[in-house]
């Protein structure tokens, strides 16, 4: 096999995540590519949790669909994950039977997977090991086994794991281990699990999650002040760059609520460095009014909303992409601040530091949306390299500008030099109260008309930032399809697939999503006879929001689905097929999907 | 005592010295004829030249509400933020560039009220900046509601029978969460707010200063500029010991009652600030990675 997908569950302390990781350690090691997905269910600790990696010879876009293996320390924590961990009939079970369920009662609504291998993990943890809490030893010993894994690679990571809990802990996972390997290769599991060997030599690479890789992507960009408050699935962000920062001369503020973050960021930008803050839908609703502030006094920012289910508490552990209109649209007022989403865990980095030079460029907040699933899935990737990054910075006023200093001077590109405290002569009033371009108070309609238009025009050029768009697939094609954020991975997946079935689509992954950058919609669109916006929210929120600014295919339509349920690349290639062979698919009236909910 | 890791009051600058004048700004206020915040505006022209150091050197914050206009009638570098961040926003400033001389303003309501949040947390990191409210006990751009420091039973438009609530004690709460130095002032004491506020800045910590700041138009007829005072009670004069925070706290008590004006506490062993702290872990990082960058 080149590209194996594994799930596996139990309750919070049999490590079950923590194989994860030790497994997609190893695989690194020896020159895969793998993805790891952890999920969890809301408890503290205990509980169920679960992950998924996903291992191939060639680059992971995605975490899949149906499972290949599953392994079940517990059905009932199994269950609880739905169709995050989907089984089919060609699904490989491997489950402790001490679990409560044998082959004749499976709990799988009918679905009798054709290969079911019982390993009594738990009593073979307690043999060996004399603890339960070995069992996810077990488990990475029989996977090694069944899969053809070096025992050395993922014994190394053992040694490093417990290095610091003694030697007995240590003896005994690595004598669970072997039970696991020992019983793997005993028991040939009627299906072939062997991955093939990887095709490249195995290159540097590392293993990171798009929350550590927004830290960096932030560092690399000249960040030197992260104001924030904890909130899942964003507070690794913060928690990265209080590691990191100081070295840098920066500073994180861990601050009393999610509004004296973004005000702290804020108050760092105007005093001249380069600031973020960084959260999920409760805090960016909290950050809402400071975002306006930003707008109106021309100040850089960056705004960090990993998405997670919403509204209100929502579902904090899982993913979802029901924060585009929050991004977008949320703050009173005639404001626009551009918006911007990666399309992978790599892309979080370069991503991030494109918000940075957005905000330094055009004076504005900047939110970068990124989401749980992109924001804690582990992949492995190529290194980043801090020292390519382009880096922009803000027009700072020169001597003569400075002699007679105006701030919000009006200008044919709407940015004015931007002083900050220290600069002599740069002196001003920076003030969220309408200002004329001297930023002294004004409640003149002509000046507020002038200053609106000032702090909409300079967003001008992006109208035209092709490079913020991936376009893939064949330029002739009649069919478009549109994904972004960690949807994006699924549908290059899915288009893989259906052009070697012979069929084919235009696909566009915007990246820059706010302000609609009308050209490369305009040309996207233009030999379309349909399209279809794949995303993960209820109301398919940015197929709407281009509705508003473009003109869109006879036949647009959404594929929209609410978080937690997973859209996988065959929704994706099962769509296209039915497009393509039929010609058209019956169209969907405009909010059908909310009176009929998918 | 000026600290050497945070500026604090900081170093003059080189060249004449600046004047009252020189941090007057061409702006007018808008506030009412009579109003008390005139006068804090000229204590504060007065300590500022005091202290010596050039307008483009200071960053002066504010929130919302009358008071919070003050940035814009001086020639520093002025942020008239949002009602209630005056302080998150001042304490950003100082963490991304320590040496500039930060201020703090606003009103009983953006401080106590809609910002009251942001208080004790400000304390308990301890920048070097300094917060002035302008308690006036009401609401007055908004025309005269109860604020947070009104008094029990006060007659406002938000409350035509008279407020249910007691009011908040700006003194005894910052004190009790440990604000290192606390004063209060009135503007018809222009050489004690000068003075004072001179201090405040000077001192190396967050330092508070409330001043009871008459709203010529809302407040009580009864407490404006001129009563005030003949009511005031200095401190000094009674002999109280700033260095004593148990009984500035008593006498804190009296807020509402006893206008008492001048230091409340000054604490004689400031702990670290949150820039000096800052740097040293800034400088140990800086220093492994270089070690480690040798190696």
């Amino acid at each position: 096999m080149n590209d194996l997908i594994i799930g596996m569950a139990g309750s919070g302390g049999d490590g079950i995540v923590s194989a994860g990781e030790s497994l997609i350690g190893a695989v690194a090691q020896e020159g895969y590519y793998g993805m790891l997905t952890k999920s969890f269910g809301p408890q503290i600790r205990g509980g169920e949790s679960s992950c998924r990696l996903r291992v191939a010879t060639l680059p992971v876009l995605n975490p899949g669909g149906a499972l290949d293996v599953a392994v079940v320390l517990d059905w009932d924590d199994f269950l609880r994950f739905g169709s995050e961990l989907p089984v089919t009939a060609d699904t490989v079970i491997i489950f402790e039977p001490k679990s409560g369920v044998d082959r004749t009662t499976l709990p799988l609504n009918g679905l009798w997977p054709k290969v079911m291998c019982g390993v009594p993990m738990e009593d073979m943890a307690m043999k060996t090991a004399g603890a339960q809490q070995a069992k996810n030893s077990v488990v990475l010993g029989l996977l090694a086994g069944w899969l053809g894994l070096s025992p050395d690679s993922l014994l190394a990571g053992l040694r490093k794991k417990f290095a610091r809990k003694g030697d007995e802990i240590l003896q005994g996972n690595e004598r669970a281990f072997a039970a696991g390997l020992e019983h793997a290769r005993r028991t040939p599991l009627g299906r072939n699990l062997r991955l093939d060997r990887p095709t490249a030599p195995a290159k540097k690479r590392i293993i990171a999650d798009g929350n550590e890789l927004c830290a960096r992507g932030a560092i690399a960009a000249g960040c030197t002040f992260f104001g924030g408050y904890p909130i899942t699935p964003a507070t690794e962000i913060m928690q990265h760059l209080q590691r990191d920062i100081w070295e840098h001369g920066g500073v994180v503020l861990q601050a009393e609520d999610e509004i004296a973050g973004v005000g702290a960021a804020l108050g760092a930008s105007f005093a001249g460095k380069k600031a973020m803050t960084a959260t999920s839908g409760p805090g960016l609703s909290l950050k809402t009014e400071m975002l306006g502030l930003a707008s109106v006094t021309e100040l850089p920012l960056v705004c960090v909303d990993v998405q997670r289910g919403g509204p209100s508490t929502g579902m904090p552990t899982k993913c979802e992409q029901a924060d585009l209109f929050a991004a977008v649209f949320s703050a009173h007022g005639d404001t626009v601040r551009p918006v911007l989403a990666p399309s992978s865990v790599a892309d979080t980095f370069s991503l991030t530091v494109e918000a940075f030079n957005l905000a330094e460029q055009y004076q504005t907040p900047v939110i970068l949306l990124s989401d749980q699933e992109l924001a804690q899935r582990k992949e492995i990737i190529a290194p980043v390299d801090a020292s390519r990054v382009r880096v922009v910075n803000r027009l700072e006023p020169n001597a003569a500008e400075l002699e007679n200093y105006t701030r919000f001077r009006f200008t044919p590109s709407g940015i004015s030099p931007l002083s900050h405290p220290g600069l002599k002569g740069g002196n001003y009033l920076a003030a969220g109260i309408e200002h004329d371009e001297h930023g002294a108070p004004t409640a003149n309609g002509e000046v507020h008309g002038q200053m609106n238009n000032k702090r909409l025009v300079k967003f001008q050029p992006l109208r035209r930032r092709h490079d913020l768009f991936v376009l893939e697939g064949d330029p002739d094609s009649k069919l478009g399809i549109i994904a972004w954020g960690s949807v994006a991975g699924l549908a290059l997946e899915a288009l893989r697939t259906v052009r070697a079935e012979g069929l084919d689509a235009r696909l566009l992954i915007p990246k820059l999503l706010y302000p609609i950058a009308e050209e490369v919609f305009a040309e996207f669109f233009a030999p379309l006879s349909r399209c279809i916006v794949f995303e993960q929210s209820h109301q398919g929120q940015l197929h709407r929001l281009i509705r508003m600014w473009v003109d869109v295919p006879k036949q647009f339509e959404s594929y929209a689905r609410s978080g937690a349920n997973p859209i996988t690349p065959e929704d994706i290639v099962t769509q296209i097929r039915t497009l393509s062979r039929s010609g058209t698919r019956k169209s969907r009236p405009v909010g059908a999907d909310l009176l009929n909910p998918i | 005592m000026i600290s050497t890791d945070d500026t604090s009051g900081g170093t003059p600058a080189a060249g004449p010295a600046p004047t009252p004048k020189d941090f007057r700004s061409p702006l007018k206020p808008i506030w009412c004829p009579g109003c008390g915040d005139y006068g804090v505006l000229n204590a504060l022209y007065r300590a500022l030249a005091a202290i010596g150091r050039p307008p483009h050197e200071i960053a002066f914050v504010s929130g919302i509400g009358c008071s919070s206009r003050i940035p814009g009638y001086t020639t520093a570098y002025g942020f008239n933020t949002v009602h209630g961040r005056a302080l998150p926003i001042a304490q950003g400033i100082k963490l991304a560039n320590p040496d500039l001389l930060v201020l703090a303003a606003g009103g009983d309501g953006d401080g106590f009220s809609i910002g009251g949040g942001h208080v004790p947390h400000a304390i308990r990191r301890n920048p070097d900046l300094t917060y002035i409210v302008m308690d006036n006990q009401v609401y007055g751009l908004t025309k005269g509601q109860v604020s947070p420091t009104s008094p029990r039973g006060t007659r406002a438009r938000s409350a035509v029978y008279g407020s249910m609530e007691g009011p908040v004690n700006p003194l005894l709460y910052t004190l009790a969460y440990g604000a290192g130095f606390v004063a209060q002032g009135i503007p018809g004491d222009m050489d004690g707010l000068a003075a004072m506020i001179e201090e405040g800045i000077r001192y190396p910590g967050f330092a508070f200063i409330n001043v009871q700041s008459p709203c010529v138009s809302f407040g009580d007829p009864e407490n404006q500029v001129k009563v005030q005072r003949t009511r005031m009670r200095k401190l000094a004069a009674e002999g109280h010991d700033p260095s004593n925070r148990l009984r500035a706290m008593e006498l804190a008590q009296d807020y509402g009652q006893e206008l008492f004006t001048g230091v409340f506490y000054r604490n004689p062993n400031p702990p670290p600030t949150q820039g000096s702290q800052i740097k040293a872990l800034q400088d140990e990082r800086r220093a492994l990675k270089a070690a480690a960058t040798a190696a």
